[in-house]
């Protein structure tokens, strides 16, 4: 008898906290709608910004204002998407001294922690370029619409803490060493 | 003994964007034909930054130029001189100050096309006047060569005709463009 309260005792235990969790309001699941969303950085070169876009990416969301505890954004780029509107740029931006896509085809992002701001959310997430994973903080913006979700936001970060330069493109005299990143994202509901 | 009536000369203002211009011109040619064929590099980044940054710094010249033109004739030309060498004259400055907006424009126009801003020796962006397009930039970078031999052409016969004028001719023409002389009548 004491024996099977103990066991119940224990079995209370044991699921408890996956009630708690069960409980806790969910982050709602979305993905982004590739033909409606963007993802851009903008460059420094000889003085004057240049901007390119990764035609392919994906992105999985998980976002609940009143769940960021389980909230989370996970993108995974073609880094062969890459278009700065220029053939010559573009070649040297995937060749082996930038992106090196050969080695390194894709790059992914994904949260680690999303807080509540002023002007709306931050997050800290790992990303990895070109073989290297480190944080980089992102600040953006959740709006609800009627077919989904909206997700816009940027972030900054520097191209030579994640080896993007090698050779002669380590120099920042030509190329800066910070990048902006931008995204706007058309989120629908995962199904 | 009759004073010598002093020529008019090419005023020190009008000096000043003769031979500031053609220094630049000549530094734009060095570094266009240094860049050409570069491969994509910081080397040759490095060299079309300055000849952007020359070339934006010719067009406000011109602008000036052209507005300080409108208001200030330059000195008569030598009395002696036919139709045909007045004419001359005349269509090779008009051209000059065509070239002088059309080389910078083209330029600007070719990089908007290529999706490469021009920034003004770092110090600003110029704002793009195309929106990117490979076919546009094609065109575009032909027509700037094009004009660039036209220029080079045009200022070889202008260096040849101001010779002429002060070896052959023995008049003024040249020495009232030069800075730290004196035109006197040469017999």
């Amino acid at each position: 008898m004491n024996n099977f309260r103990a066991l119940g005792l224990i079995a209370g235990i044991a699921v408890a906290p996956l009630c708690t969790l069960s409980n806790a309001a969910a982050a709602a699941g979305y993905s982004a709608d590739a033909a409606q969303s963007r993802l851009e950085f903008t460059g420094v070169q000889a003085g004057a910004e240049f901007k390119a876009v990764f035609h392919k990416f994906t992105a999985a969301v998980d976002f609940s204002a009143d769940a960021l505890a389980t909230s989370h954004l996970d993108v995974q780029i073609d880094m062969s998407s890459e278009d700065s509107m220029d053939k010559d740029r573009d070649q040297t931006i995937k060749g082996p001294d930038v992106f090196d896509i050969a080695h390194n085809p894709s790059a992914h992002y994904v949260t680690k922690s999303i807080t509540k701001t002023a002007s709306g959310y931050s997050a800290v997430g790992a990303l990895t370029l070109r073989g290297v994973t480190k944080d980089v903080p992102i600040d953006f913006q959740f709006t609800q619409t009627a077919a989904g979700a909206k997700l816009e936001g940027s972030a900054k970060l520097k191209r030579l803490d994640f080896g993007v330069g090698q050779g002669e493109w380590k120099s920042t005299e030509m190329v800066n060493d910070a990048v902006k990143v931008g995204f706007s994202l058309l989120l629908k509901p995962r199904t | 003994m009759p004073i010598q009536a002093s020529r008019p000369r090419y005023s020190a203002v009008a000096q000043a964007f003769h031979w500031i211009i053609a220094a630049l011109i000549v530094t734009q040619f060095t570094l266009a034909s240094m860049a050409e064929d570069l491969p994509l590099g910081m080397h040759k980044l490095a060299l079309l930054a300055r000849h952007k940054s020359f070339g934006m710094t010719i067009l406000m010249l011109a602008v000036l130029r052209l507005a300080w033109r409108l208001f200030n004739r330059p000195p008569p030309l030598p009395a002696g001189m036919s139709g045909i060498e007045r004419f001359l004259a005349r269509a090779t400055h008009g051209i000059f100050y065509v070239l002088l907006f059309a080389m910078p424009l083209t330029g600007w126009l070719m990089s908007s096309a290529k999706n490469y801003s021009v920034s003004w020796f770092g110090l600003f962006t110029w704002p793009n006047l195309v929106a990117p397009n490979e076919r546009w930039f094609e065109l575009l970078k032909s027509t700037h060569e094009l004009l660039a031999a036209v220029l080079f052409t045009v200022a070889i016969l202008h260096i040849l005709a101001a010779l002429k004028h002060h070896f052959w001719n023995k008049d003024d023409v040249l020495k009232r463009m030069l800075p730290f002389t004196k035109s006197e009548k040469r017999s």
